[in-house]
């Protein structure tokens, strides 16, 4: 045979064999299809598989400074299928002994190894495939489960089947509880959890599971065909001292006066971000507890702190002078069929419009109104200003179930004003609007007439980066004139300087505000009257940073007036956040100077005084106090007091050491030092109540 | 030549090829477009067309290479094989250092600065098998000479598979068992060829000590390969992929469901790949089975024929060897969607979905085709 040949006979021995290769590869598709195909195709029917859902990580919800409000915790149920179809069974007879030993020493105490290897090759033999091991499985202890014989070989060889579940915690509890609010099966979705609920639950998944008895399904190993998307972080504005301030103010209040319900809202007067936000309601099991988010969702009838609406109105329509004097005929009138009377009784005949407001006269600002917003033009007129301040819409706030305010249209035909309509309008009667809307009103007046649109959400974050922020936004740009609002301040300013909340004045700080007390069952003739009383108001009051509204709702004992059951808890929380927050501290204010590149020496007075004298320089202001602040200016320099609080931990950051450990110390304080220089930090905020802690200094 | 179709783009060679090449692009559109339902949801956010389009231009990309390897000599693949033969093994050791990982397994080397990566093993095969045809045909009057003729064939091929192996088995073996037949066809000397059987081996069990000696490390995947032996040796009715694609088989029947109309695609795992098969059968029935498996056994025939007439000449011996790697494969990829062989990973060439494999594929048809063209011819076109 010659090599040509040779070759070609080679080549057809290999031809023949890949087309003998070809028949037996196709004969056995046919047998497949032919002879076992009934039985394949019957389990392909059985509808054996199915596509699950699976839920995504919920996002969190987070103060403003990231801490955890709510967080969805991870936690796992571990099943064993004895019978998956990647086990042999030698691997099972291998491992079962020093499976069944950690079995026995992790989860069921009362079964001895032994005992624990009988049952699960019992259960192996009744052909188990989903049997229960252990559930609320953390994740430390998934890892050690992981690891354990039979189970390191994962679902498919090993059986190690992991159910991952997961539950949603509140880790500060009662704190703007409802707010937060919730999402659950067969339950109105409520507050942020409600409202993002898209952002926070992410993508769902699918898992592909098999059913091994009627009703129960186990996941096909590894087949996940779309993983779940996690879903985004909420970073709501809240913060979380001023929340706890605020809950723990309302409670007391709610408590001292046996109210049914209240609400607090304190908002930043200049961005409309809202730094905390509470609802307490009385429950007879729990004592006071966020129950239900009224200072969103339940709109009333707000009484005199609607007044502040009706003066804008006439202001700005340019009706009435503040100074003008009006007859409020001891605080008693007569409208067509019906008699309105003030509700703190003063007995005054002839005041200012200014002093009406003050002392809050029902009368006063009901006759004025009445008088200049008469007839259907007239009610057109309040109505068109009330819409520009934007009280007749919701504020849009990202908190699931605001209700809307109802405000009578006189343009709408069906609607009916009667006589009384206006005058009553004019002291916050025959309308509603929720507190949070009533607050942005005050917002607005406290923010020069800028309204913002309030918001409680930031930023979305995902694995603590921020996605997305949101920005403070402007709703109405001016509710009303320069000096509309101007006259409108000082009109809240005299209600805490010479009317209803006068009791409230504090010597350390100025705030503003009104304060109301609305009957809420008018309606019904004969029952004892019931309650809200309310204050509305902002601090400071020549620059106002927060915005605060008090709604106590049925109070039942210790008086019902808005200006002994509301005010008292405004005044708590504006002094505690006077006590915080460092913006409104005016010696921290001076500290924060320092990072505008002045030069500036705190110090005793004496000391400072020595210094001027030495240096033979003339400061621009003087004070007596104690301790000073010696600020440097381009050509000159001023001394200005440092506040020195008894029993508050001092400011001391710029202080020289001697200095700074006499004011700790003589405190109670014990301290310690590191470094060399002046205070450079100190350990304990300024303005926390002193107890004798150990605060330390870091100078530089 | 007085076909206008294909003179329009100058298309020479085996006509019969070139229309298998299009029947086979056609399953591959049809049979990916249905099996990547899931997978379009998984990754393209239900962008179904995302990977139909990605395999049209795939196959459009390798229209165009077998085009261009097609109009080239052959010749030239001989002058370039000694160069090619050093490469490969160089690419595939650099790859298992420092190549991409998918899947547990360093297989894929990125082309810089296009983002693409490609299999170096697809080089690898192509290279080899140049060179193997080059020195078989080369040394047919030595060729039962150990030291002139077996060695130079033998060394190359221990280093190429040794390399591709670790990551790889299955390649390794096909393109073993390829050079083996290209041997056996090359007159080679049974005694060596018994030989190489027994290097095979060592070979094999040199790996499995390495992974003994190193069980942590995953540079030889002894686990995945003993894993899916067990499988296939001790569960008769085959794992769970198999079972979805025994179901698909069975619910195919004689002429199938229908294009589009498979519902294992959703549960079988990977049907655009691995079980493309099965997906075939399910929506062509056996009629579409048998007409996919007479197309690579057409195929082959083809080349067969084609070489008769000098069967010892480079060009004969190179189309046999690639010829072989593309039916092997097919026959492997089906032998597993049937439950005859353990699952190996391997792709059904031309048809699976497929990334820069797939072009690889078509350039062993381009060249192919480009000995088609001048065996065709008198032999005054040997240049």
């Amino acid at each position: 045979m010659n090599i040509k040949n040779e070759l070609l006979s080679r080549l057809y021995v290999v031809t023949a064999t890949f087309i003998i290769v070809a028949i037996v590869i196709f004969g056995q598709a046919a047998r497949i299809q032919i002879e076992e195909g009934d039985r394949w195709r019957a389990k392909g029917d059985s509808v054996h598989l199915k596509y699950v859902a699976i839920e995504a990580d919920r996002g969190n919800i987070m103060s403003e400074d990231g801490l955890l409000l709510a967080s969805s915790m991870p936690f796992f149920e571990i099943r064993f299928d004895l019978n998956s179809s990647g086990m042999n069974n030698k691997a099972f007879d291998e491992h079962i002994d020093s499976l069944a030993y950690y079995l026995a020493y992790h989860t069921d105490r009362s079964l001895s190894p032994e005992d624990y290897k009988k049952f699960l090759v019992r259960k192996k033999a009744q052909g188990e495939r989903y049997l229960l091991i252990k559930k609320n499985v953390d994740y430390n202890e998934l890892q050690k489960f992981k690891k354990f014989p039979l189970f390191k070989y994962g679902q498919n060889r090993g059986g190690f089947i992991v159910i991952r579940k997961s539950k949603r915690e509140r880790p500060f509890g009662q704190l703007a509880r409802r707010t937060i609010g919730y999402v659950r099966e067969n339950a109105q979705p409520i507050g942020i959890e409600g409202y993002f609920d898209d952002v926070l639950s992410g993508t769902a998944g699918k898992q592909l599971m098999e059913r091994i008895n009627r009703s129960t399904y186990i996941p096909v190993d590894d087949l996940t065909l779309i993983a779940p998307e996690k879903g985004l972080d909420v970073v709501t504005t809240l913060d979380i001292d001023l929340q706890d301030v605020v809950h723990e103010a309302l409670k007391s209040g709610l408590q001292r006066h046996q109210a049914d319900h209240g609400s607090v809202i304190l908002m930043d007067v200049k961005t409309g971000a809202i730094k905390a936000i509470s609802n307490l309601g009385k429950s007879k099991q729990y004592g006071y507890i966020e129950t239900y988010n009224y200072a969103v969702g339940e709109s009333t009838e707000p009484g005199s702190t609607f007044k502040l609406a009706t003066v804008l109105s006439l202001l700005e329509d340019g009706y009435i002078n503040v100074e003008e004097e009006i007859n409020i005929q001891g605080g008693k009138m007569k409208f067509y069929d019906r008699t309105m009377k003030d509700s703190h009784p003063h007995g005054m005949d002839t005041v200012t419009i200014a002093k009406a407001f003050a002392i809050s006269s029902n009368v006063g600002i009901a006759s004025i109104a009445n008088q200049y917003y008469t007839r259907e033009k007239g009610a057109k007129r309040l109505y068109a200003n009330l819409k520009s301040m934007g009280l007749t819409e919701r504020t849009g706030i990202e908190i699931q179930g605001e209700a809307a305010p109802i405000i009578k249209d006189p343009n709408d035909p069906k609607v009916y004003y009667s006589g009384t309509t206006i005058p009553w309008m004019a002291h916050g009667y025959e309308l509603s609007l929720t507190p949070l809307q009533l607050l942005s009103l005050y917002a607005a007046v406290a923010n020069d007439g800028r309204k913002m649109k309030p918001y409680i959400v930031k930023s979305y974050a995902r694995d603590g980066k921020i996605t997305q922020n949101f920005y403070p936004k402007i709703d109405i740009k001016r509710i009303a004139s320069k000096s509309t609002i101007k006259t409108a301040k000082r009109l809240l300013e005299l209600v805490v300087e010479e009317g209803t909340a006068k009791s409230a004045r504090s010597g350390r700080f100025t705030f503003a505000g009104k304060t109301g007390t609305a009957v809420t069952n008018y309606s019904k003739k004969g029952a004892k009257s019931k309650y809200q009383a309310s204050f509305a108001g902002y601090f400071p009051a020549d620059d106002p940073q927060y915005a605060c509204i008090v709604t106590i709702s049925e109070p039942s004992q210790k008086g019902y007036y808005g200006s002994s059951v509301a005010l008292p808890i405004f005044r708590k929380i504006a002094d505690k956040c006077f006590s915080m927050k460092e913006d409104l501290m005016p010696d921290l204010q001076e500290y924060a100077s320092l990072n505008q590149n002045q030069h500036f020496v705190i110090g005793s007075n004496e000391d400072l005084r020595w210094l001027i004298q030495n240096l033979n320089i003339q400061p621009l202001t003087e004070t007596n106090a104690k301790f000073g602040v010696l600020i440097g200016q381009k050509d000159s320099v001023l001394l200005k007091e440092r506040i020195i609080t008894k029993n508050r931990i001092p400011n001391v950051v710029g202080m020289g050491l001697r200095d700074a450990v006499y004011l700790l110390e003589n405190e109670g304080l014990k301290v310690t030092v590191s470094g060399f220089g002046k205070v450079k930090k100190q350990s304990i905020l300024a303005g926390t109540h002193t107890k004798g802690q150990q605060i330390h200094l870091s100078l530089g | 030549m007085t076909n206008t179709a294909t003179s329009i783009f100058n298309v020479k060679g085996d006509k019969v090829i070139w229309a298998i090449f299009v029947i086979l692009a056609m399953f591959s559109l049809l049979a990916v477009y249905s099996a990547t339902g899931s997978i379009a949801w998984k990754e393209r956010g239900g962008d179904t067309e995302y990977f139909l389009i990605k395999q049209a231009l795939l196959i459009g990309g390798g229209f165009v290479v077998a085009y261009l390897f097609h109009w080239m000599h052959y010749l030239k693949f001989s002058k370039a094989a000694p160069v090619l033969v050093v490469l490969a093994p160089l690419l595939l050791l650099f790859t298992l250092a420092y190549g991409v990982n998918i899947n547990d397994a360093r297989r894929w080397l990125e082309i810089p600065f296009t983002g693409m990566t490609f299999q170096t093993s697809d080089f690898a095969k192509i290279a080899l098998v140049v060179y193997i045809a080059r020195v078989i045909s080369s040394k047919q009057d030595i060729i039962k000479d150990f030291n002139q003729a077996f060695l130079p064939i033998i060394v190359p091929i221990v280093i190429v598979c040794g390399c591709i192996a670790p990551a790889d088995l299955s390649t390794a073996i096909l393109l073993f068992t390829v050079c083996f037949l290209m041997m056996f066809i090359g007159r080679v000397d049974w005694k060596f060829l018994a030989l190489l059987v027994m290097c095979g081996l060592v070979a094999f069990a040199f790996l499995i000590v390495i992974d003994m000696v190193f069980p942590n490390s995953n540079f030889v995947r002894v686990d995945t390969w003993t894993q899916r032996i067990q499988d296939f040796m001790f569960n008769s009715e085959g794992g769970y992929q198999i079972q979805q694609a025994k179901i698909a088989i069975a619910d195919g029947g004689l002429i199938g469901q229908g294009p589009g109309h498979s519902i294992q695609r959703n549960y079988l795992p990977s049907p655009y790949s691995d079980f493309i098969y099965a997906i075939i059968c399910e929506e062509y029935g056996l009629v579409g089975g048998l007409a996919v498996i007479g197309l690579y056994v057409t195929f082959f025939l083809r080349v067969v024929k084609m070489v008769t007439r000098s069967p010892k000449a480079f060009g004969s011996m190179l189309a046999i060897g690639l010829g072989m790697i593309i039916v092997i494969q097919a026959f492997l990829n089906i032998a597993v969607a049937v439950h005859l062989l353990p699952v190996t990973g391997l792709t059904l060439p031309l048809v699976s979905m497929g990334g820069t494999s797939l072009l690889f594929t078509c350039m062993s048809i381009g060249m192919i085709l480009s000995v088609s063209r001048y065996v065709d011819k008198p032999r005054t076109a040997n240049g």
